[in-house]
């Protein structure tokens, strides 16, 4: 088949009512662009919990504590829990939250004894050095999802409230959600907060040699410290997190049935403009049946005509939502868990093959119908 | 040469409990050259004789053989390809795809055939020229005045030169003029380039172009003259 007189054909006869047809691209762009917001958030809670450590990794709090900054544990209470038979190494961190219920656009701040620092966590420096960290007081590592959504580089102030720090460094890391943490001193935090905490901590994060004895080790744990200033309650990461995001989770499959639901509804728009535009030219297609055109032929045309619309509308709904994640940076964040937007090729090409899938589906009735009816009864209907 | 050959052919239609039967175990018979004249009352089946001739209307009963094959065994995608071929149709109403010129709605017919650009803009030319429409290539049929739209329907059933041109009342809707010009095109097609021509008409004077007339009236065919 000649493709130029094909294309030509699509061409005019969407540009036939052009106010139809970008309506009907500008539906199938927002419910394309919905369902990839939601997938991708959905992705990125994935690939929050992913981490490879968490496994092996303990987070005591204090007991109780309805958020993050309302733990206080006694710094000193880490030798102790250090002493414990299988943990590797127990790192102190006091933790700053911009806000500690669920929001967008969390700032999660972390201060660490910057001696402990390296040998606790995995921190694969891609910018600055280790050496201007450790010198200054106020010098900061930043991960580096958050450097790219504010735009941080080396050498930049960054200020939030009362805390200032200075980037020293950019890192990555194995554990996805630390890439959006600035990890700073922990005195600088302890400063900033109120004088009578001064000695405290957040959290202590105990890495542990058997993955196994996570559970033993946690019980000990809270059992040691059950008789200190605060009680506390210790569990593996992996379960903190799943628990921390547990609502997020809930509220996660709520919105994909929802964004199903829009593509369903979308689809039936779709589907009820094509059949509209096909009835009104089921004379003209009778005339090209009776030229000599053949129905499969006929019929690929009608179909190219649904998805190139319906490509068009996913793949412009599918660039608001990149624009979107990628202007507005947001991030979710939960107790401290921080969500990005997980926007992965994979993802862009689900969107394209849900459009399609749609626009194929929305053709293929009305299609069928017009290339099969008889030629005569159609003439007589243009 | 017989160039179409009905023998019994039968078509009814059935609506609710009545059945209007406007072919009735018809047999014809046209000369390959022939400019035929169909004649006859509104609703006497005149359309529906054109439909079976191009194979978009199957017969119930009855043969319809055209150029020695026989169209009703045909399926629907290979009688897509024949009529593309030897078919040229110009309908009651012309037809032409709204939203494309003149131009483009001529060369729509030689997307089916394997031609190079060259080849279909040579055909398209030619076949606008023959009409007396060049100048009006680029216009879109809303542009044109019926009888202009009727020259270019037919362009477009000569375009891919089929040894057929089906014509339903081609000159129903124009004047005087209009009507002259169009028929004189027909008659030039048949004298100079050997077309089998089926003309339907109402217009005695179109009538007088043919070389054959034949009158359609309940179901039956009476031949009327012969030249
Ligand atoms: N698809 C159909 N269903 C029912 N009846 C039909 C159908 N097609 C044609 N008819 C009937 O068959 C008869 C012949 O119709 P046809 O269109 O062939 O007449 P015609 O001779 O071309 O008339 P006119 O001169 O008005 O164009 C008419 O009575 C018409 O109502
Ligand atoms: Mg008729």
């Amino acid at each position: 088949m000649n493709l130029r007189g094909s294309f030509r054909l699509m061409r005019r006869n969407l540009a036939r009512r052009p106010a139809r047809t970008v309506l009907t691209v500008a539906g199938v762009a927002a419910a394309i662009a919905l369902f990839v917001l939601v997938e991708s958030l959905a992705a990125g809670l994935d690939r929050a919990v992913s981490g490879s450590e968490s496994a092996r990794t303990l987070v005591v709090y204090q007991k109780n504590r309805y958020c993050p900054q309302t733990s206080f544990l006694s710094q000193s209470e880490a030798v102790r829990i250090a002493k414990i038979d299988g943990v590797e190494s127990v790192l102190p961190v006091k933790v700053f939250l911009s806000n500690c219920r669920t929001s967008l656009d969390t700032v999660a701040f972390h201060g660490v004894p910057a001696d402990l620092l390296f040998d606790a966590r995995r921190i694969d420096l891609i910018a600055g050095d280790r050496a201007t960290f450790l010198q200054r007081g106020d010098a900061a590592l930043v991960g580096e999802a958050f450097a790219q959504r504010r735009g941080l580089d080396v050498g930049d102030a960054f200020r939030f409230n009362r805390i200032e720090v200075q980037v020293a460094g950019i890192f990555r890391s194995p554990e996805p959600i630390e890439e959006n943490l600035i990890v700073t001193h922990l005195e600088l935090l302890q400063r900033s907060g109120a004088v009578n905490k001064l000695g405290t901590v957040t959290e202590f994060e105990v890495k542990i040699s058997d993955p196994a004895r996570g559970r033993a080790i946690a019980a000990e744990i809270d059992a040691l410290l059950a008789t200190s200033a605060a009680a506390t309650d210790t569990r593996a990461k992996a379960a903190f997190l799943e628990s921390a995001t547990a609502d997020l989770r809930e509220i996660l499959r709520f919105g994909r049935l929802f964004g199903i639901c829009c593509v369903a509804a979308v689809l039936a728009l779709v589907a009820n403009t094509v059949a509209m535009a096909v009835r009104e030219r089921i004379g003209e297609l009778a005339v090209m049946r009776t030229l000599g055109w053949r129905d499969g032929r006929l019929m690929r045309l009608l179909l190219a005509e649904s998805c190139a619309l319906a490509l068009l509308g996913g793949a412009l709904g599918t660039a608001a939502a990149w624009i979107t994640i990628t202007t507005t940076r947001l991030t979710l964040g939960v107790e401290g868990v921080l969500v990005g937007f997980a926007l992965s090729p994979r993802l862009v090409a689900t969107a394209g093959a849900v459009a399609l899938l749609a626009g194929l589906l929305a053709a293929a009735l009305p299609a069928w119908k017009a290339t099969r009816a008889p030629i005569p009864a159609a003439l007589r209907g243009a | 040469m017989a160039f179409v050959e009905l023998s019994g052919v039968t078509k009814s239609f059935h609506k609710g409990a009545t059945t209007i039967t406007p072919l009735d175990d018809v047999s014809l018979t046209i000369e390959q050259g022939e400019f035929f004249v169909l004649l006859g009352p509104s609703g006497s089946g005149k359309t529906t004789l054109l439909h079976l001739l191009a194979g978009i209307d199957p017969p119930d009963r009855g043969q319809v053989v055209v150029g020695g094959k026989d169209i009703a065994t045909l399926r629907a995608g290979p009688l897509a390809d024949w009529r593309a071929e030897h078919v040229g149709y110009v309908f009651q109403q012309h037809h032409l795809v709204p939203v494309l010129t003149a131009w483009e709605n001529v060369e729509l017919p030689l997307f089916l055939f394997p031609l190079s650009t060259a080849e279909r803009t040579k055909r398209v030319g030619f076949a606008l020229r023959a009409v007396g429409l060049d100048d009006r290539a680029d216009h879109y049929p809303r542009q044109l005045s019926g009888g202009q739209e009727q020259r270019v329907a037919i362009a477009r059933a000569i375009v891919a030169d089929p040894p057929l041109l089906l014509a339903d009342e081609p000159t129903g809707n124009l004047d005087h003029d209009s009507a002259q010009s169009v028929l004189d095109l027909l008659a030039r097609l048949h004298h100079e380039r050997g077309k089998t021509i089926v003309m339907v008409t109402h217009d005695p004077n179109a009538a007088a172009r043919g070389t054959r007339m034949v009158h359609l009236d309940k179901g039956r065919l009476h031949e009327e003259a012969r030249r």
